[in-house]
């Protein structure tokens, strides 16, 4: 492999591949990226065999091969680079790559290259095509809500449905749900039903971000999904496990129903949270016209705030953990949310006052009152 | 073993981080190896049987390993394989022991007085530890953590040895103090500088002198420690209340210019690690050491817990901008402290209630 090119291109483009690799394999070559040059250009990969990244750059070659490097050291040498002209070439019998920048001479040992898995191909499947704005939009709403506990692995995911105009993605991690819903502008060309781990996609939305390309074309295989967008592909393996069953966690009614300014509520979370501290919850006092927001932390000290709503009934107080309280109401889009409750021990429900499609239930915290 | 108050094990993986290069590297075994950062300043975190043979040891400095046995294969240290490893090797102990108190990634303490066959557990933890990882361990048993910890380091590697405190008493009384954990080089040269060379000497020294000599509270640990006495309790699982990253650099850096992507890396690294472990904390430091050896640490508490890479890279680079040292610095840390575990963090005493997701979830 011999090879040159431009160091801010190929930076921008490494950057995304690096992500994809391992950073705690017993198999060297997958904290390692792949570099493939071929007629077309050049093709960088890297995967820690539950996710796998594909980039294509664009290279003048004047060898073809493959080899693969360090991914984080590359990137920092790359990055660290005096000029913007940069070659590379392969050197077997030293078992290096040479990096060349102007007065600039590196020689990086590879990295076995026969370890190096091969990454998933969509083969003839013919992708679903989705929108890359209203995707990546879904999965901001309900990313948050995916377990990072990795003892529980089947609550790691995002379940994504999709089919007609209809979008679909819904993420629990056992304390909160968040299920959102998004009509799209045109009718889908296919189907899709995956639990994709929530970090595949906030990889996805993080190159989409940085992407110009406007559709993500999707492939479900038996357990992997690949996401194509522009020239970059993301393989990810499925997660494990039958996804809850959430539609029956959806209270079928509730005891209040009250209509608030979403701006408003969340201020006054935000400003009380700060002395909700150590686990201690934010308590929300409903009264006749009246909410109270406080928190109190021992040996810090506490906070309070009243806001009017309309509520009428008896009066209830129920705990929330500030943190998944604040995630639901920032997760709304609108200058109204619906906030409905039951009781301080049955779960609250938040959704968006102008029908957003975005639901979001959360479970209280048992309060010592 | 019946009469005893407490059953303690205690697990020592054997040269545990060399173990695990080896188990992806057969070719080196048999072979001295030794784990070791790269740079002029770095130490010998490992050493493998092998190579402890020529005097290469934990806390060698790395340059004098190579003079002492420069055949040894080095390696450097892969300390997110090792966690991984050693999650492994704890998950085993903890499917056959209730009380486990971790000692960093190669070291635990196993409660076992309620158990009905306590000699018999420690052998399955050892046997299922081998079978699973293919590491060894070596397992001291005792009626406390200390003679259990002594035991296990008795016959290392692969040992398995059980003893009463008036063994461990006997059978290490010509040891010399610095044996026993909690007798450092310090008070060991400090003892010895008294004539008292052995455990056993320490142990029939007059509690009076030793008091007058080292002060009425070290004074009576140290008796108690030659006679093994030892009343602390296995603990529970300690959950992290930090994380950190430092580097010493292998030549000392000036300016900011040159510090700043440093610390950018170690933030990353951090952050990757707490996003991991889905660790976020309200506490974001930096750790400078300059040249001269002096250290000066900066924190600031945020509003919210985090684990962002740009709020604690943020943070992190005003504290070093702030406090933007004059001196060559040496060794340069961030760390984030007051860590909530998210998914474990259910609130204590007042309890988050969860969503019943039933059968199959």
């Amino acid at each position: 492999m011999k090879l040159s090119t431009s160091r801010e291109t190929f930076l921008a483009r490494l950057g995304i591949a690096v992500r994809g690799a391992s950073t705690r394999s017993a198999i060297q070559a997958l904290s390692g990226v792949l570099m493939r040059a071929d007629a077309d250009g050049l093709e960088l990969q890297a995967t820690d065999m539950e996710l796998g990244i594909r980039v294509r750059t664009e290279a003048s070659v004047e060898r073809e091969g493959s080899v693969v490097l360090p991914g984080r050291l590359l990137l920092d040498v790359v990055r660290s680079m005096p000029e913007d002209q940069l070659s590379l070439e392969h050197r077997a019998a030293e078992q290096d790559v040479e990096v060349v920048s102007g007065p600039s001479r590196f020689h990086l040992r590879t990295l076995p290259s026969e370890d190096f898995p091969r990454l998933p191909e969509p083969g003839d499947a013919e992708p679903v095509r989705m929108p890359a704005g209203a995707f990546v939009e879904t999965i901001g709403r309900v990313a948050r809500s995916a377990s990072r506990d990795e003892t529980r692995p089947h609550l790691t995911g995002v379940l994504v449905s999709a089919s007609g105009s209809r979008l679909r993605m819904v993420a629990t991690d056992s304390y909160r749900l968040s299920v959102k819903e998004t009509t799209l502008a045109e009718e889908l060309s296919g189907e899709v039903e995956a639990n994709v781990p929530a970090r595949t996609l906030q990889e996805l939305a993080r190159v989409a971000a940085a992407s110009a390309a406007e559709q993500i074309d999707i492939v479900a295989l038996a357990n992997q999904v690949v996401f194509r967008l522009g020239d970059v592909v993301l393989s990810s393996r499925l997660v494990e496990g039958r996804f809850p069953n959430y539609e029956q966690l959806l209270p079928d009614s509730f005891e209040h129903e009250l209509r608030l300014r979403s701006n408003e509520l969340l201020e006054v979370v935000r400003r009380v949270s700060l002395l909700a501290q150590k686990n201690a919850p934010l308590r929300l006092r409903f009264a006749e016209g009246e909410l109270e927001v406080s928190a109190q932390t021992p040996d810090i000290g506490e906070a309070r705030e009243s806001l009017p709503v309309p509520f009428q009934g008896e009066e209830i107080e129920i705990g929330f953990n500030p943190e998944f309280f604040r995630d639901g109401l920032e997760s709304t889009e609108g200058d109204e949310l619906i906030l409905k409750l039951i009781s301080p021990l049955r779960p609250g429900l938040i959704q968006s006052g102008d029908d957003g499609g975005f639901t979001y239930l959360v479970m209280p915290i048992r309060l010592n009152v | 073993m019946s009469d005893w108050v407490r059953v303690v094990a205690h697990m020592d993986m054997d040269a545990f981080y060399v173990s695990v290069e080896l188990a992806r590297r057969p070719d080196l075994r048999g072979l001295p190896v030794v784990v070791a950062g790269t740079g002029p300043r770095a130490v010998v975190t490992t050493a493998s049987y092998e190579a402890r043979r020529f005097g290469v040891f934990s806390a060698t400095p790395a340059e004098r390993a190579r003079r002492l046995c420069p055949q040894a294969v080095f390696l450097a240290p892969d300390f997110d394989l090792y966690r991984e490893r050693s999650r492994d090797v704890m998950d085993v102990v903890r499917e056959q022991v209730e009380r486990v108190e971790q000692v960093g990634l190669d070291e635990a303490y196993l409660d076992l007085t309620d158990l009905g066959w306590p000699r018999a557990t420690a052998r399955t933890v050892k046997a299922t530890v081998a079978a699973r990882t293919g590491l060894t361990c070596s397992i001291g048993m005792g009626p406390s953590k200390l003679v259990a910890k002594v035991a296990s380091d008795a016959e290392k590697p692969d040992g398995f040895v059980v003893l009463s405190r008036e063994e461990a008493r006997k059978r290490f009384a010509a040891s010399p103090p610095g044996l026993v954990p909690g007798i450092g080089p310090r008070t060991a040269e400090r003892l010895a500088a008294r004539g008292i060379v052995t455990l056993g000497v320490l142990a029939a020294a007059p509690p009076d002198s030793l008091r007058e000599w080292f002060g009425p509270r070290l004074g009576a640990h140290l008796s108690a420690l030659a006679r093994f006495e030892d009343e602390r309790a296995v603990g529970g699982p300690r959950t992290a209340k930090s994380e950190s990253r430092e580097t010493t650099f292998p030549h000392d850096l000036s300016g900011l210019p040159a510090l700043e992507p440093a610390l950018e890396r170690l933030c990353d690294d951090l952050c990757v690690r707490l996003e991991r472990s889905g660790g976020r904390g309200r506490t974001v430091g930096i750790k400078v050491r300059l040249s001269d050896f002096s250290t000066l640490t900066r924190a600031r508490t945020l509003s919210t817990a985090t684990s962002e890479r740009g709020v604690v890279g943020g943070v992190a680079l005003d504290l070093l901008r702030e406090l933007s040292p004059t001196a060559p610095v040496r060794l340069l840390g961030v760390r984030v402290a007051g860590l909530d575990i998210e998914g474990s963090s259910a609130p204590l005493g007042e309890p988050q209630l969860s969503l019943e997701l039933g059968a199959g979830a």
